[in-house]
């Protein structure tokens, strides 16, 4: 109870300092607070290299000079394992929240999530034949036949949903549940006919995972994500009249039904692109936006950014414990955004039962 | 602050029913011209040959008992639904031939009943919606925009709450806020259904005479016929459909019509204050058995 009490004034309070504080202000404070989590992010591993390490050997890569060994040996490890790994976390949160928000806001519907539509049992599907049909996960052909599975997931659900215009909120969140359902059930009869190594290998896929970043594949996610929120940016306006109800938005000029589409191709492109190269990472979609809107409104530009930047950062540190829970063990993604997002999920359900 | 934005050279001045009157007889063009206009639903005739015209500056009630037809007439005004036979003129063009989605929404703003879902949105970001058909995709807020914005809620009297969240407003406070946002979109016509349902006495009258404050031309349906009266300049009646009357408050207002559309008995005086018809219902009459006899008798009734 005393706990309650203290969490809710404390958020009070927080909600006065945002409404008092600029807007701009905040995200300059959460750019800072995620430059200092990356810096975590390439200090903080198996291998443990102190911030003043990871701090010169970031100075040391601007400059000509030759460093000794053992730096070079942190270089390596900051540079060509921690370095693009922290970027596709920040990448991947960004991307999940700025798709749960567009969801939500669409559909109107507060658990709308990248994962409630199919998309992610497209993907493992994709990876499933793939592993079935090669016979291995080959660490091309994997990421390939996710993004494939992906597509045929978002193109099913699109002609779903671009059909039945009149109920389309009803039509894509109910079709996304039975589409997630039938690709889970194609997923679950292959899976029983192959080979228990690939079994583990899909497994340990469908958790989520950071390990398969690599610079030559970083641009990909970094095109569709940025991309995708300079378009929603653009679309702010859009968005927020959604929120007003169907109707209501059309009366502002909006076609509603091409719009919804637009934003889910947009959604899709987003969650297609991050489970192909990270695997299933469920909740943040759904959590991350929430938690935003609890202090700052979305209907500002700077509430999409900031909903963007603190996936981004959240997703950094979910990347690092899941890389310092276990000593010399990856623990996967997703059983940390899980186990996150569900105490998330309950503490909400609490109090919006005491609220009420 | 002292707010700089005016509607359409109209100020607040206009207060009265007769005042306003007098202020619509100045400017006789029209503004909606609907000619035979049918439109059906599941096999059903909602709408069917409905024609009639409203002028600049007039505040036009719509009204009807439920199922009438009175918001899928609304919604094919502002081109929610499009009708399957007849023609809608706004200002001489029909409203879908000649404009864009955009371009219409710069014109026409419309309060409806639905409220927006509760995403934390504050009453500042409802308001400013109203900026939607005006802004380009990359075009940002410009401290005109800030200004309008601020003044339309001021106008509508929230500007202590611009920050609050809209869910945490009361039922007229939250119909004020979506007039502002009506306000913010600058239109010519302002269409509402049923903007005072669900809303106690003081906060109808206020809504009421908020939206008559603007000096636009506005279109509401109604299911107070005494606020409807004493608010409108023009009536419309729709029953099963069909525009059955048509005409001012003090034509349209009859026992018969209460008896023939709503089935109700009722008798019909004149407001003594503000000389516009006023309806008294009376209780436990079957309308059918006693045909309307006694509520035509009394002294005073418009029919």
């Amino acid at each position: 109870m005393i706990l309650k009490v203290q969490i809710t004034a404390t958020v009070e309070k927080v909600k006065v300092l945002m409404t008092k504080m600029n807007h701009s202000l905040a995200i300059v404070l959460t750019l800072f607070f995620g430059l200092i989590s990356f810096i975590a992010a390439l200090s903080l591993g198996a291998a443990d290299i102190s911030f003043a390490d990871v701090v010169s050997s970031l100075l040391a890569s601007f400059s000509a000079e030759k460093e000794a060994s053992s730096v070079l040996f942190f270089e390596r490890i900051i540079w060509e394992l921690r370095m693009p790994r922290a970027i596709l976390a920040f990448l991947a949160g960004c991307g999940l929240a700025v798709s749960g928000l567009i969801l939500q806001t669409v559909t109107r519907n507060p658990l709308a999530d990248p994962y409630l539509f199919g998309i992610s049992s497209g993907a493992s599907l994709g990876v499933v034949i793939s592993i079935v049909l090669l016979g291995s996960t080959i660490s091309l052909v994997t990421p390939v036949a996710a993004f494939a599975g992906s597509l045929v997931a978002m193109l099913m659900l699109l002609m779903i949903a671009g059909r039945r215009q009149s109920q389309q909120v009803e039509s894509m969140l109910l079709a996304g549940v039975a589409l997630s359902f039938l690709f889970s059930s194609f997923t679950s009869l292959l899976l029983y006919h192959t080979d228990p190594q690939a079994v583990t290998a899909v497994l340990f896929w469908t958790m989520g995972s950071f390990s398969r970043a690599q610079w030559d594949t970083l641009w990909f996610p970094a095109i569709v994500i940025i991309g995708c929120v300079i378009v929603m940016l653009a679309y702010r306006r859009q968005l927020n009249a959604m929120l007003l109800g169907d109707e209501s938005a059309t009366t502002l000029g909006i076609n509603v039904n091409r719009f919804r589409l637009i934003m889910l191709v947009l959604s899709s492109l987003i969650t297609a692109t991050l489970v192909s190269l990270c695997g299933g990472i469920g909740f943040v979609g759904l959590m991350i936006p929430h938690i935003v809107r609890f202090f700052v409104s979305q209907g500002t530009t700077s509430g999409i950014m900031l909903t963007a930047l603190v996936g981004g950062v959240f997703m950094i540190w979910v990347d690092v414990l899941s890389r310092i829970v276990l000593e010399n063990q990856e623990l996967p993604v997703g059983v940390i955004t899980s186990a996150v997002g569900s105490l998330f999920f309950l503490s909400l359900l609490y109090f919006r039962k005491n609220k009420a | 602050m002292a707010c700089e934005y005016q509607f359409l050279n109209t100020s607040n001045e206009i207060n009265s029913p007769k005042q306003f009157s007098d202020k619509v007889s100045e400017d006789q063009t029209e503004l909606i011209c609907i000619q035979h206009v049918f439109w059906h639903a599941d096999k059903q005739l909602i709408l069917d040959d409905i024609s009639f015209t409203i002028r600049k500056g007039s505040f036009t009630g719509l009204l009807g008992p439920n199922g009438a037809g009175k918001s899928s007439l609304l919604r094919c005004l502002y081109r929610y639904i499009k009708p399957d036979l007849g023609s809608i003129k706004f200002n001489q063009q029909d409203i879908w031939q000649h404009y864009g989605a955009y371009q219409y929404a710069q014109d026409i703003a419309v309060v409806l009943q639905e409220s927006p879902s509760n995403f934390n949105l504050t009453v500042y970001d409802v308001v400013a919606l109203g900026l939607v058909p005006h802004k380009g995709l990359f075009t940002r807020e410009e401290a005109s925009d800030k200004d309008k914005i601020a003044c339309a809620i001021e106008q509508v009297g929230l500007s202590n709450k611009t920050q609050q969240n809209f869910e945490h407003l009361s039922g007229g406070e939250k119909q004020r806020a979506l007039i502002a946002r009506a306000i913010v979109q600058s239109p010519s016509l302002l269409i509402m259904d049923e903007p005072t349902s669900h809303l106690d006495v003081r906060y109808q009258i206020q809504v009421m005479e908020l939206a008559k404050s603007l000096g636009i031309t506005v279109i509401a349906s109604f299911h107070d016929l005494n606020l409807a009266s004493a608010m409108c300049d023009q009536l419309l009646v729709l029953d099963k459909g069909k525009l059955v009357e048509q005409g001012t408050p003090t034509e349209v207002i009859t026992s018969e019509m209460l008896s023939n559309v709503f089935g109700v008995c009722a008798k019909v005086t004149t407001h003594t204050q503000h000389q516009v018809p006023h309806i008294s219902y009376f209780y436990g009459y079957d309308i059918e058995s006693s045909d309307n006899s006694d509520s035509r008798e009394s002294e005073g009734t418009h029919d």
